[in-house]
């Protein structure tokens, strides 16, 4: 199965008979005859596209980022937990508390659906920090959004990211009615969590959160709920979290592993990469039987891997930052993405001078993957689009292979499951 | 070795590979209401302000979302509701009838008191509210859509072709302090208005202004905030300068010539830089530094030149028209016989010699890989030049319909000229160089035969003159003329200038092959009156010419009946469909046979028709 050790080719890479072009992502079943010499050309570092008719010259077009549609409203920037890894280092962004006033988010609210076009759609996501600190400003700007949206028939969409402790019945009753796609950080079960993410004053904040999501988990039909899961060090034993978060009524649980933190306390280190890849191929396994066995499992990477592997999109980044969506802060300065918050090296320009798009258009420019000369032997490069940017910026890719091994893994998944289950995915 | 694409972006195939980024629609230059006048030349309009009277009997209007938010009184707002001035009551249909029985009574008379807003539209059972649903605490609030969306809603809204099937429903509500509608609806049933028929726009049911009331306009100052580079479509982006130089004269032409500089200038250029005359630049980046932006205009406005017949002007304009200050006609027996005698039949002519050397010139398929290899832009100049002509041709045959209608306007008004008889045939001779009435004949498109057309239409030259003539009587005699028909002799001469402008371009683009006729002409020689080859052509044009006819007769008369006008518009559809078949019969005489169409051989019969 999943080697990890799979030498980066640039072509193409196999994965049992499937064949994934590394330039277009596109997909391709290979004859069963033909694999034994693919895989040797392949491993021999020898050219097989053109044999196989797939070559093309035509560099995919680079297109000028278009409006922002999706904002991160940073309207806490303040947390009530202290978690020794995050961030936004205790949610201030390593500057001082402070909360968005209305005007702020009212501006960038406003320019936000000023630039969309009527008929169009936006997302605002309310970030913190902690959001539900500012939970009369989520209340106002949620009204505001809607009314100015309204009135331009765009759609406007919500999500909120929390840690969970200080929501109430009324705010579930909220989230549920305004839409709301609503994240909730969470390490793990009780004792893994109370060990990774306490309370300011040190106390555990498991039995506090999963008291606080009953409300929520009591509209799971209305409201789209993740738990999402920082993976460090002292939870790496992924499929024990996800469990134990599916046992407390996650219906869909998503990890990330911690590459970087300010403090540098709580990030992966490179010997923990292996471990990591192991626990995530058991968790995919698991997910993959449920799966096949037409049963729910919480395990959200590999759905989402294996669905963007059937849509093949060659992705030049590796996420929207800067192109499809933008971060703004307490002090209505525009950045990248929410972890770009106080960091120059995403800045975007201010509410009072617009958006940068200059500065928008240099660092997709410069962020692209084909402008990474350490992606450009890689296979798997236009499926990764080159990693998230903040990370790369502050500690480069120590994970490639940990990547590698985990999309070749989703890649067999893929074959697996156009053959058992080809009613996941569209024509 | 084979493979089998398997994945969304495989299938796609790997010549057209998933595009990196999301493209979302076509781009917003490419929507024909997002438009500027510099790409839609011609745009003196807003688009969306058509749609103000889009339901017959109503005027709205479309604010937007003011500063301060939406506030509830954005959307479509009823401005006024009026039957009397709105032609579409004229016409006897139940529907109509139906309608203005409604607006005229008790519903009507509610939508005349507080402000009204247009709440929902109806159509093939689909209705659409003009409200956006919001839920906040277990509560639905309305949201208005803001002007632009409600226009988008109504643009969408179609017309069905049977003009007696009312197939629209609009209801009308007020709306409460908080935007919310309000009160019981007022329901209309009727029919989306047309305002576009084959003829064009559908101009009685507009008021003067109504069409540009959106658009921003200098003297409103609405351009100091425009942003758009949009202030206003309807000044001249660039313009010929003033010649001092005679070294810079194009060609032949004399310092009393309209179009003598040959460099377009940028109009809104600073005139304090030192490069004041230096071309106008393709792109606003390039020109920026070099021009005023828009909100300067308002410092600097005495600065941008008058600009006349395209060029620019510092002096008062002076016309050099000293034989106009006569009564140019002794009565208006004389100007009638004018039109008919003279004019009519000059535009007939005028149009055959055009087309004849039109088809003459060879057409840019019939160029070889070898000769455009010899004579690079060869295709391209030949496309250029035959286009230039065919409109100017076509423009002739347009004031042909225009001298008739005057003419047919002043036999209506005055009976004592007897009834009005269609004008459709060639006059023996046209007005030529040093104002000489040369015969009409149909020649070739050499450069010689092009100068003579170029002197044709010589601003002042006979032509000219014959048309401003006839302005100035009938702005001296205003009570023997209905208002407004002056304005169609000012059009045929200004149309002038613009013909003589097309040809000395055409001179331009041909004169580089001058020494190698064969290389852009046709070897073409008149076919004879009887040639076999000839009859089809020859047939259409007779055809033509009785349609054309017998449609001016039939539009003569509209003002009587609506059958008149429906037998109007099919006669003048049949001469068009005919002349496509003649424009296709005559390319290809004159391709495969070298042969020209004796466009005058008939004249005589036309002549004897046009004499009753």
């Amino acid at each position: 199965m999943a080697d990890g050790g799979n030498r980066p080719g640039p072509e193409a890479h196999l994965a049992s008979n499937l064949l994934l072009v590394a330039e277009t992502a596109g997909i391709y079943a290979l004859d069963p005859d033909d694999m034994a010499e693919v895989a040797g050309r392949l491993n021999a570092g020898l050219p097989v596209l053109a044999d196989l008719g797939l070559d093309t010259d035509a560099p995919l077009p680079v297109i000028a980022p278009g409006p922002v549609r999706a904002l991160a409203l940073t309207v806490s920037q303040a947390c009530n937990m202290a978690c020794t890894y995050c961030y936004a280092a205790g949610g201030s962004f390593g500057g001082p508390e402070t909360r968005m006033t209305e005007a702020t988010a009212f501006a960038a609210i406003d320019r936000l659906i000023g630039d969309a076009p009527p008929g169009g759609a936006v997302k605002i996501a309310f970030m913190g920090g902690e959001p539900m600190l500012a939970r009369p400003l989520i209340l106002a700007s949620v009204r505001y959004a809607r009314e100015h949206a309204a009135a331009r028939a765009v759609q406007v969409g919500f999500s909120i990211t929390t840690n969970g402790t200080l929501l109430t019945e009324a705010d579930a009753d909220f989230l549920a009615e305004q839409g709301f796609t609503v994240t909730v950080s969470l390490d793990g079960g009780r004792e893994t969590n109370d060990r990774l993410r306490p309370m300011r004053g040190g106390a555990g904040s498991f039995e506090r959160v999963a008291n606080r999501l009953a409300p929520l988990l009591a509209r799971a039909d209305r409201i789209p709920l993740t738990a999402r899961v920082t993976v460090t060090p002292k939870n790496i034993n992924i499929r024990q979290v996800v469990g134990d978060l599916s046992s407390l009524g996650f219906s869909s649980v998503g990890v990330s592993p911690m590459l970087t933190s300010p403090t540098g306390d709580g990030a992966l280190k490179p010997s923990d990469f292996s471990t990591l890849l192991d626990e995530m191929i058991a968790t995919g396994e698991d997910w993959l039987a449920a799966t096949e066995a037409q049963q729910p499992h919480a395990f959200s990477n590999l759905a989402t891997a294996v669905q963007e592997l059937h849509r093949g999109k060659a992705r030049s980044h590796g996420c929207g930052a800067a192109r499809d969506y933008l971060a703004v802060d307490a002090s209505g300065r525009y950045s990248a993405c929410h972890r770009f918050v106080n960091d120059p090296l995403g800045a975007m320009g201010d509410l009072d001078d617009g958006i940068d798009h200059a500065g928008r258009a240099r660092f997709l420019a410069e962020r692209r993957v084909e402008a990474q000369s350490e992606c450009a032997r890689c296979w798997a490069r236009k499926l990764c689009g080159g990693g998230c940017h903040q990370e790369v910026l502050h500690v480069g890719r120590p994970a490639c292979d940990y990547v590698r091994g985990w999309l070749d893994f989703a890649l067999h998944a893929y074959g697996r499951l156009l053959v058992s289950r080809p009613d996941l995915f569209d024509a | 070795m084979k493979v089998k694409p398997v994945n969304q972006s495989a299938k796609s195939g790997p010549a057209s590979p998933a595009y990196p980024q999301p493209v979302l629609g076509n781009p917003a230059a490419t929507l024909m209401e997002s438009g500027v006048g510099n790409c839609f030349p011609g745009l003196e309009f807003d688009l969306r302000q058509l749609d103000v009277r889009f339901f017959p009997g109503l005027v709205f209007a479309f604010p937007g979302i003011t500063q301060n938010g939406p506030d509830g009184t954005q959307g479509a707002q009823l401005v006024y509701v009026n039957t009397g001035d709105d032609p579409i009551f004229l016409e006897d249909r139940k529907w109509i009838h139906d309608l203005a029985n409604t607006l005229n009574g008790e519903q009507g008379g509610a939508l005349g008191g507080g402000q009204w807003y247009l709440h929902w539209v109806e159509q093939g059972g689909n209705r659409i509210e003009l409200y956006d649903n919001i839920i906040w605490q277990n509560t639905v609030t309305k949201t208005p859509y803001e002007g632009e969306i409600a226009w988008w809603i109504i643009r969408l809204i179609q017309i069905d072709p049977d003009p007696d099937f009312a197939d629209l429903t609009i209801a009308l509500t007020q709306r409460d302090e908080n935007g919310q509608p309000s009160g019981h609806p007022v329901v209309l049933k009727g029919k989306r208005r047309a305002y576009l028929d084959d003829e064009g726009m559908i101009p009685d049911v507009y008021r003067p202004g109504e069409l540009t009331a959106s658009m921003c306009s200098p003297w409103t100052h609405d351009f100091r905030d425009c942003a758009c580079q949009y202030w206003a479509s309807n000044h001249p982006d660039v313009a010929l300068g003033e010649v001092q130089d005679p070294q810079q004269l194009a060609d032949h032409t004399d310092d009393l010539d309209a179009a003598q500089a040959v460099t377009f200038l940028d109009w809104m250029r600073r005139r304090s830089d030192p490069a004041r005359d230096i071309a106008a630049q393709p792109t606003i980046e390039l020109a920026r530094p070099m021009r005023y932006d828009p909100y300067e205009i308002n410092l600097h406005w005495e600065e941008l030149d008058f600009v006349l017949q395209g060029q620019e002007t510092s002096g008062t304009f002076k016309p050099d028209r000293e034989d106009l200050n006569e009564d140019p006609y002794p009565d208006l027996a004389a100007l009638i016989h004018d039109l008919s005698h003279n004019l009519a039949r000059f535009e007939f002519s005028l149009a055959m010699e055009y087309l004849y050397a039109f088809f003459s010139l060879r057409a840019p398929d019939d160029v070889s890989p070898e000769q455009e290899r010899d004579w690079p832009g060869l295709t391209n100049d030949l496309r250029a030049a035959r286009q230039l002509i065919l409109s100017v041709a076509i423009s002739e045959m347009t004031h042909l319909r225009w001298v008739n209608q005057t003419l047919w306007t002043l036999h209506d008004m005055h009976p004592g000229y007897g009834p009005y008889l269609p004008v459709v045939a060639p006059a023996p001779g046209v007005p030529g160089e040093d104002d000489e009435i040369r015969p009409s004949q149909l020649r070739i498109a050499t450069q010689k035969v092009i100068g003579e057309f170029v002197e044709v239409e010589r601003p002042g030259g006979d032509l000219d003159t014959e048309y401003a003539k006839m302005v100035h009587y009938m702005r001296e005699h205003p009570g023997q003329f209905p208002p407004g028909l002056d304005q169609l002799a000012v059009r045929i001469d200004s149309d002038g200038l613009n013909h003589y402008q097309k040809f000395r371009d055409v001179l331009r683009i041909l004169d580089p092959y001058s020494g190698c006729p064969d290389v852009y002409l046709r070897p073409l020689t008149e076919a004879a009156p009887d040639d076999p080859r000839a009859q089809p052509a020859l047939a259409l044009l007779d055809a033509i010419v009785a349609h054309l006819r017998s449609g001016y007769s039939a539009e003569a008369a509209t003002a009587q009946s609506n059958a008149a006008r429906l037998a109007s518009q099919d006669e003048i559809t049949t001469a068009r469909d005919l002349m496509h078949q003649l424009y296709d019969a005559a390319e290809v005489l004159a391709r495969d046979h070298d042969l020209g169409v004796p466009f005058f051989a008939h004249a005589g019969q036309y002549e004897a028709a046009s004499r009753g």
